[in-house]
């Protein structure tokens, strides 16, 4: 058994001893272990028996391929998009990168199929969670414009609603997508209007049940603390006058309704309303607070515009929000300087989306090797990677079954914040998760890709373990599970 | 730090050091728990000064939709009862089996009432919370997070494996059965758990040759997040690796059956997750913290058979799980606890059934178990403005006497305040 801190048993990155630090997501997450830490950091419970395992190494990071231009156009498309063919990468790459922002960016959005057929008897109204998850799943593979769905995405991880508050006896779970599809690409000003009126972040957040006179203040609290400007930025005082400016608005009331027995012993019966078309949130005067209120140093009878105009002209609204997109785009780990470059980009565009997007794929940070592979794919992310990877879109439903064992079930973020990310996917369960939807995924595939095609959905660059596997692999199947199940795949 | 007072720390090395035999590799772990079973669940276990180690258990059973206290717990005697719920409760009083003159179990609830009558069964009385939530995503939340405000995000119980447990190695510390997702009440990020479905999906898909392969590729994998990736893949091999091990040594004393007669079909089989919870904790592996859900119980309508088909259900999977541990002769250190968001409002509605309530009584059952009443049944007439029974016991408290009194962690730092004392834990690890 090799002792801990032997040299002669492991290669470990020049030091005296090795350091005693235990490698567990309390310590990725705090940020104290970076870059080459590696094997040495490897110390405590698990270190006996994977020192074993694996032999010595030494510490280093992915040999990173952004000095070339078709490289760096395979990164812009793993992250901006659901990932692209051999094809598809052939034509980026030929348009270059420059071109391919271009493109992703002015794309305007395609609009999914409808979620109902006409004669669908739930049509305007009830909803299966299984059914719009698959729904959008497919769309998310098959959409010309991709970029705008990735957007999309975001955007529901960003202003979060769940399906088991918002409930499914509406349709307002679906409109919601919609309408952050059509935003995805917009202004952060038309944005947040359509949040607040949101039916179903009506529901979520309580704004559908807040009044003048008896205000609640989760939409206020969240739309200031998760959604625009982070905590510190604000007082409880603020919140409360929010929740009096913003109080008044309801739910869009249904066109007619329909009746479905429950169950048939006690009579119960249910009514669910049908809305013909999608609706924003109604605002009622009766509802609304009267008075006077301050809010972020403004004073008077403010509104919904009075109030999302104060958050879109807080200082700290820009650098939040460009943050938390550089967070997602760039690498986990953002430098101040470079936030501040985005936000006055966002800031100084009218808080313009594309603006934003474009600064970020185009700055030095983007395509600097430190990014090359710095984050890590959401269970969605990594799903559809890989049935694009081996073109099989028709598997969609083993993706919408997937995603809980990985942490991820669309429309149902653990909580108001989204999903944690990057070392937060990281975990025993999730692995195992992500490696069984591969060998379930390349089980079913009637012809499955060569290994250069699979090569090139991670560039050609290998860990030494993962390029050993391969050669050791029987033949193209057993490759392709060991291409989609490995860490290389599960990064971008 | 492994002396601590009260906290049950685990660290692999130290068993190196006492010349327990662990191979390396997956293959090598499973010999391990297999050849020397009883050594490392007495290692692990190891009683220290100031009573730091303990080998107790915590099975939580999360009754999801909101339980109907009041036919679970039945009050014999008053009055109130049957005017509130004329169809609810004729049938209910007469035919409840009796556990003091107040009070009587559901009638499908047999085998908890024998455990009563041995003295296993602590009934808590009146639970709830301030400024009650009727919204079942709110109200699971604030009982997952153990926080009333709304502020927490961690569950509870994913809080204490996190400052309580060195889990590092053991990735059965905590476990979810029969769920393919982190209970709320588990969650935490620095929590090392094991989420499982059921026994026999659990695992990789294609068998240990795939296992090998691709547990191959997790090695020496470069990069910011080589290290977590690795680490993980070797947990999620050493918890397969833990199950089948266990599997092979495992034979329930007990018939467990999800074949139970309900009017519409659960969705979880409670009985083969206890019997995976009974499994993991007669063979040694180290788990502390369980989790197992039975939903169905939001009972707006129909609720008569519901319900009490529902009780049935709870009570032989229970009964299963406590013979089962009784024959391994490890029920001492097993401790089951039932939550539910609410309870339901007394008034009966007018399709047979009960709309969402508020406070409702929790079951403690088990051989660490002080038996008998506890808190106070909320008064039947003295609704609150709602119409809802008024809480007697804040559910903090029950947490406290788990946390701290049964598991020997520290209930403060896990809960953030102190709540009153219930002592229904018979040998209590601290005092405090």
């Amino acid at each position: 058994m090799a002792a801990m801190g032997s040299t002669d048993a492991v290669q470990l990155s020049p030091s005296p001893s090795p350091p005693r630090v235990r490698v567990d997501r309390r310590r990725v997450l705090a940020g104290a272990v970076i870059g080459g830490a590696g094997l040495a950091a490897l110390h405590g419970a698990l270190a006996a028996g994977l020192l074993d395992r694996l032999g010595g190494r030494t510490a280093q990071g992915w040999a990173s391929p952004l000095g070339d231009e078709r490289a760096r156009v395979a990164h812009l498309l793993r992250r901006a998009t659901f990932g692209a063919s051999e094809e598809e990468l052939e034509r980026a790459a030929s348009d270059g990168f420059q071109r391919t922002v271009d493109r992703l960016l002015e794309e305007p959005p395609a609009p999914p199929p409808d979620l109902w057929a006409a004669d669908d008897p739930d049509r305007g109204s009830r909803l299966q969670l299984g059914r719009l998850q698959l729904w959008w799943v497919q769309h998310m593979l098959s959409t010309p414009t991709p970029f705008t769905e990735r957007m999309t995405l975001f955007w529901h991880g960003h202003f979060t609603s769940d399906a088991q508050k918002v409930g499914l006896q509406t349709p307002f779970l679906y409109w919601q997508n919609l309408t952050w599809r059509q935003m995805a690409l917009t202004d952060l000003r038309s944005m947040l209007w359509k949040v607040t009126v949101d039916p179903a972040m009506l529901r979520y957040l309580d704004l559908a049940t807040s009044r003048g006179s008896a205000p609640n203040e989760n939409y206020a609290r969240e739309l200031m603390e998760r959604f625009t400007m982070g905590v510190g930025n604000y007082t409880e005082e603020d919140v409360r006058a929010a929740a009096r400016a913003l109080a008044g608005w309801v739910e869009p009331p249904p066109d007619r309704y329909q009746e479905v027995a429950l169950d048939a012993a006690s009579g119960a019966r249910r009514r669910y309303g049908i809305w013909d078309r999608p609706r924003t949130g109604v605002f009622v005067p009766n509802r609304a607070y009267r008075g006077i209120v301050t809010f972020l140093g403004r004073t008077g009878h403010l509104d919904t515009e009075a109030v999302l105009e104060a958050i879109l002209s807080h200082p700290a609204t820009a650098g939040y929000l460009a943050s938390k997109v550089a967070q997602e785009f760039v690498s986990a780990d953002v430098e101040a300087s470079f936030v501040r470059r985005l936000a006055d980009a966002f800031r100084s565009s009218g808080y313009d989306v594309k603006t934003l997007m474009r600064a970020v794929f185009t700055s030095p940070e983007f395509t600097a090797d430190a990014a090359y592979r710095a984050l890590v794919k959401s269970p969605t992310e990594f799903m559809l990677h890989a049935l694009k990877a081996v073109d099989a879109p028709h598997l969609a439903p083993l993706a919408v079954a997937a995603g809980s064992g990985m942490g991820q079930i669309l429309f149902a973020p653990p909580d108001v914040g989204g999903w944690p990310s990057n070392a937060s996917w990281i975990s025993s369960n999730s692995v195992l998760a992500r490696v069984n939807f591969a060998a379930a995924v390349v089980e079913r595939l009637s012809a499955v890709p060569s290994l250069d095609r699979l090569l090139a959905q991670v560039d050609g660059v290998l860990g030494p373990s993962t390029a050993s596997s391969l050669k050791r692999a029987a033949d193209d199947r057993q490759r392709a599970l060991l291409l989609l199940a490995s860490p290389e795949f599960q990064l971008k | 730090m492994a002396d601590e007072i009260g906290i049950n720390r685990l660290r692999r090395r130290d068993f190196l050091k006492a010349g327990l035999v662990f191979g390396a590799g997956a293959a090598g772990l499973a010999a391990g728990y297999a050849a020397v079973p009883d050594a490392f669940a007495q290692a692990v276990y190891a009683a220290t000064t100031n009573g730091a180690g303990n080998d107790r258990v915590l099975v939580m059973i999360q009754l999801a939709g909101g339980n109907d206290g009041l036919r679970t717990v039945i009050p014999l005697q008053d009055p109130a009862l049957h005017d509130l719920r004329p169809k609810l409760a004729a049938t209910s009083v007469g035919s409840a089996l009796p556990i003091t003159d107040e009070f009587g179990l559901n009638q499908n609830l047999r085998g908890i009432k024998q455990l009563w009558d041995q003295g296993r069964v602590a009934i808590v009385q009146g639970v709830g919370y301030p400024n009650p939530s009727f919204s079942h995503f709110e109200s699971i939340r604030i009982w997952e997070t153990g926080d009333p405000t709304r502020r927490q995000v961690d569950g509870w119980l994913g809080r204490t494996l996190a400052k309580s447990y060195d889990s590092q190695g053991h990735p059965l510390t905590g476990c979810a059965c029969g769920t393919a997702d982190v209970p709320g009440a588990l969650r935490d990020l620095q929590a090392t758990l094991t989420v499982i479905d059921n026994q026999r999906s659990f695992g990789f898909t294609g068998g240990s040759e795939v296992e090998e392969a691709v547990g191959a590729l997790y090695r020496n994998t470069p990069g910011i997040y080589g290290a977590l990736f690795d680490t993980a893949m070797a947990t999620a091999r050493d918890a397969v690796a833990a199950l089948r091990a266990a599997e092979a040594k495992y034979q329930p004393q007990a018939t467990y059956s999800d074949r139970q007669p309900l009017v519409y079909p659960s969705k979880n089989q409670l009985a083969a997750a206890l019997q995976l919870a009974a499994e993991l904790i007669v063979t040694g592996t180290g788990v502390k913290l369980l989790h197992v859900t039975l939903g169905g119980f939001d009972t707006h309508y129909t609720e008569l058979t519901r319900q009490d088909d529902l009780m049935a259900y709870l009570d032989a999977a229970v009964s299963a799980f406590f013979q089962d541990l009784d024959a391994h002769g490890q029920a001492d250190r097993v401790l089951v606890a039932t939550w539910s968001e609410f309870g339901r409002r007394p008034r009966e509605n007018a399709s047979g059934g009960t709309d969402h309530g508020t406070a409702a009584p929790l079951l403690l059952i088990g051989g660490p178990v002080r038996g008998g009443l506890y808190g106070e049944a909320p008064s039947l007439t003295e609704l609150d403005a709602t119409d809802n029974l008024r809480y007697t016991v804040d559910f903090r408290s029950v947490y406290q006497e788990i946390l701290g009194p049964y598991l020997g962690a520290d209930p403060k730092e896990i809960l953030g305040g102190t709540f009153e004392r219930l002592g229904f834990v018979r040998d209590p690890v601290t005092t405090f």
